[in-house]
């Protein structure tokens, strides 16, 4: 359910504002809001607006080291709440790390270029090595490496019939193909031609092989081992900083983390201010809250503050009613359901929560459509096991709603006879429903389910629309209730099931709720109401998915079996059945909790949801991340 | 002859249906990528888009079967 919200008004004199942040802060039930408008901003005083700046530079400063420091397994810190004495400490504490821990990274960063880059030299190098063996390295001649790719290999031919003006004939120029699409170049040249040189190569745009500057004028023998000695030493080197860095973690990190957990409460409790408003000698704040809190947060600031702050719930006007945050509170058992509901939208405030709803029926819907007891059993055993583990609050509400789904589905499965399919019977397990045989059956067992559903979505849409004076949307839903119930009478009294003589005057009801939602929608109702009834009866026959899916999965495991006797082999058979049976499995996962998703979300939400809540956000302490 | 008859309205009723659904469902599933990878709030809403054309060939496969079993 949607817990009820009161909005309420908080007015005290100015000398208690530290202490009525500080009650707001520990309760953690308010969310603040802008000041009314008739007041005026409470305007920070300087020393607030001075230690502000200070803190968000601080905690700026943290982030950055925090980022650099691995996650070790958190310690206990006392948090303390002085937070001048705090400040001093976590100055003289960043002073102390910034400097090796940057350097650390800098470092690790240093060695990852190295890693990356060192190779592509090496391998560039490689394929000179065969030029450079025709050319005697000499002093006071600089030698240059060029890669041209093959199709631009003219170029060198460009170059060398430039050089001899440019160098008077002091050069030397050997080149080869190295591989299918590169043209290596060594070109020596005494140094007081360098600088023309380099233009030349700049003007036509030639790769040079720029070496790190320890390996410029060194043999590119040498140079080679160097880099390869260079690589082999790299994963020692890095794990050395790595564990240094582990080690500064292990000392600061938890100390760290704590210290910017406090800044940054100390931080909330400057900025909530600015949202306050404020006269000469007293302040105001207004703010919503769950109203079961109201009186427990007005005597703990009798307690902590006194008389001189006063808190009042206000009336709220029909526009807050509708905008105001959603807290979501259900039983235990239905809470990770709360997951599903939020993946398609949080519901508005004043309207229906479907999670109750949805833990009753999503499981049993799963349930119905697997229906295996081995299946189900297989799900159980994974979810077992990966609750054991840990992870995070969206994959443990998962994994329990999985849990629910596969009870249902052993549940299912006993009912149906069913354990790896038709094994089931083999096994001596007694079907009280084969579903594989009674078809129709199974269809008109959907079909109710159906039923069931949509009628409670409507009962639930027409609750909510009186409720939120919806005229329109209580027309709409009773117009098309009346029409199935005359559908609904009509097939039965065509099929049998009512005297024949009730047709008519169910196809008169028919008539009159088609006319209601004529009137309803609009002159486009005259086009649209048939559609929109058609919808409903469309929405009922979509529960159908329950038989047929199930189905499928019943006739995959029946074919499993079937092929892994074609074999007359027991290991082979037992393969291919095992793989069938996998692949069942994991169909058999993923589309009942499509299906039984999509019957929520589109057939029953349809009847009454109305997404767009606005979440509530507290004004609460941080807990340590 | 009858039962043959049978058997192919039965495979038109689940095939054709598989073919809407497919159609529809793979305009829906581009469209549907697309946009969660601007705006991944809207997974749930794309779930629904995308599984609504599925009622087709439900309903496809619900003929299929009533044509077979229902004598």
């Amino acid at each position: 359910m949607i817990v009820p919200m009161s909005k309420i008004q908080i007015i005290g004199t100015r000398a208690e504002l530290d202490a009525t942040v500080r009650v707001l802060h520990d309760a953690g039930v308010v969310q603040i809001e802008e000041k009314p408008a008739a007041v005026d901003a409470l305007i920070l005083d300087a020393r607030a607006a001075h230690q502000r700046d200070g803190i968000t530079a601080l905690v700026t400063r943290l982030d950055a080291l925090l980022a650099l420091l691995p996650v070790v397994a958190p310690t206990q810190i006392a948090r303390r709440d002085d937070v001048d004495v705090l400040i001093g400490q976590v100055k003289a504490a960043l002073a102390q790390l910034d400097a090796p821990a940057q350097n650390l990274a800098r470092r690790r960063d240093d060695l990852e270029a190295d890693r990356v880059t060192l190779p592509r030299y090496a391998k560039t190098m490689r394929q000179l090595m065969p030029l450079s063996a025709e050319l005697a390295l000499m002093q006071n001649y600089e030698t240059v490496a060029l890669l041209v790719d093959r199709k631009f290999s003219a170029v060198i031919e460009m170059v060398r019939a430039e050089l001899p003006a440019l160098t008077n004939d002091e050069f030397e120029m050997v080149s080869r193909e190295v591989d299918r699409d590169t043209t290596a170049a060594l070109l020596v040249f005494p140094r007081a031609h360098s600088t023309a040189i380099h233009t030349l190569l700049g003007r036509e745009s030639i790769t040079q092989v720029r070496l790190p500057d320890e390996l410029v004028n060194v043999p590119f023998k040498e140079a080679l081992a160097t880099i390869q000695a260079r690589l082999a030493a790299i994963p020692a080197e890095a794990e050395k900083i790595q564990h240094e860095l582990h080690a500064l973690a292990r000392e600061w990190r938890a100390r760290l983390a704590a210290w910017r957990a406090v800044l940054r409460d100390r931080l909330r409790e400057i900025e909530v201010r600015e949202k306050f408003g404020a006269t000469e000698y007293a302040f105001v704040a207004v703010g919503w809250m769950p109203q079961k809190n109201v009186s427990a947060l007005r005597d703990a600031l009798a307690r902590a503050v006194g008389e001189n702050v006063l808190l009042d719930e206000l009336p709220l006007t029909a526009h807050e009613r509708e905008h105001a945050p959603v807290v979501l509170d259900n039983p235990r058992v239905a809470r990770p359901f709360e997951f599903l509901v939020r993946l398609m939208a949080l519901p508005r405030y004043g309207t229906i929560d479907p999670t109750p709803i949805m833990a009753i029926f999503l499981p049993i819907f799963f349930g119905m459509i697997l229906g295996d007891v081995a299946y189900g059993a297989l799900v159980l055993g994974g979810v077992i096991y990966f609750l054991r583990k840990p992870k995070s609050d969206g994959m443990r509400n998962l994994l329990t709603i999985m849990l629910y789904c596969a009870l249902w589905s052993i549940a299912f499965g006993f009912v149906y006879g069913e354990f790896f399919g038709e094994l089931g019977e083999h096994i001596g397990l007694h079907p009280y429903f084969p579903r594989g045989e009674a078809v129709v059956p199974l269809f008109a067992f959907s079909i109710a389910f159906g039923i069931v559903q949509i009628a409670l979505g409507f009962a639930l849409g027409i609750y909510q629309a009186i409720k939120l004076h919806q005229r329109n949307e209580l027309l709409d839903r009773i117009a098309k209730v009346i029409a199935l119930i005359a559908i609904l009478a009509m097939v039965a009294a065509s099929s049998g099931a009512l005297p024949k003589e009730m047709f008519t005057p169910a196809l008169a009801l028919l008539i009159v709720g088609t006319v209601l939602l004529m009137y309803t929608l609009g002159w486009i109702g005259l086009l649209l109401a048939p559609i929109e009834i058609l919808g409903v009866v469309g929405n009922i026959l979509s529960y159908l998915r329950l038989a047929a899916i199930g189905l499928s999965s019943v006739y995959l495991a029946m074919v499993a079996n079937k092929l892994a006797g074609i074999f007359g082999n027991v290991i082979i058979g037992g393969i291919v059945a095992g793989l069938f049976h996998a692949l069942n499995l994991a169909l058999g996962i993923l589309s009942p909790t499509i299906q039984s998703l999509r019957l929520h979300y589109v057939e029953f939400f349809g009847k009454f949801f109305e997404g767009g809540g606005v979440e509530f956000k507290p004004f609460r302490r941080e807990g340590i991340g | 002859m009858e039962t043959g008859l049978l058997a192919i309205g039965a495979g038109l009723a689940v095939g054709l249906a598989a073919i809407g659904t497919g159609l529809a469902q793979g305009r829906i599933g581009s469209a549907g990528a697309g946009a969660i990878a601007e705006k991944p709030e809207l997974v749930g809403t794309m779930i629904i888009l995308l599984a609504i054309p599925e009622t087709m060939i439900i309903l496809g496969f619900a003929v299929a079967a009533i044509i077979l079993l229902v004598k």
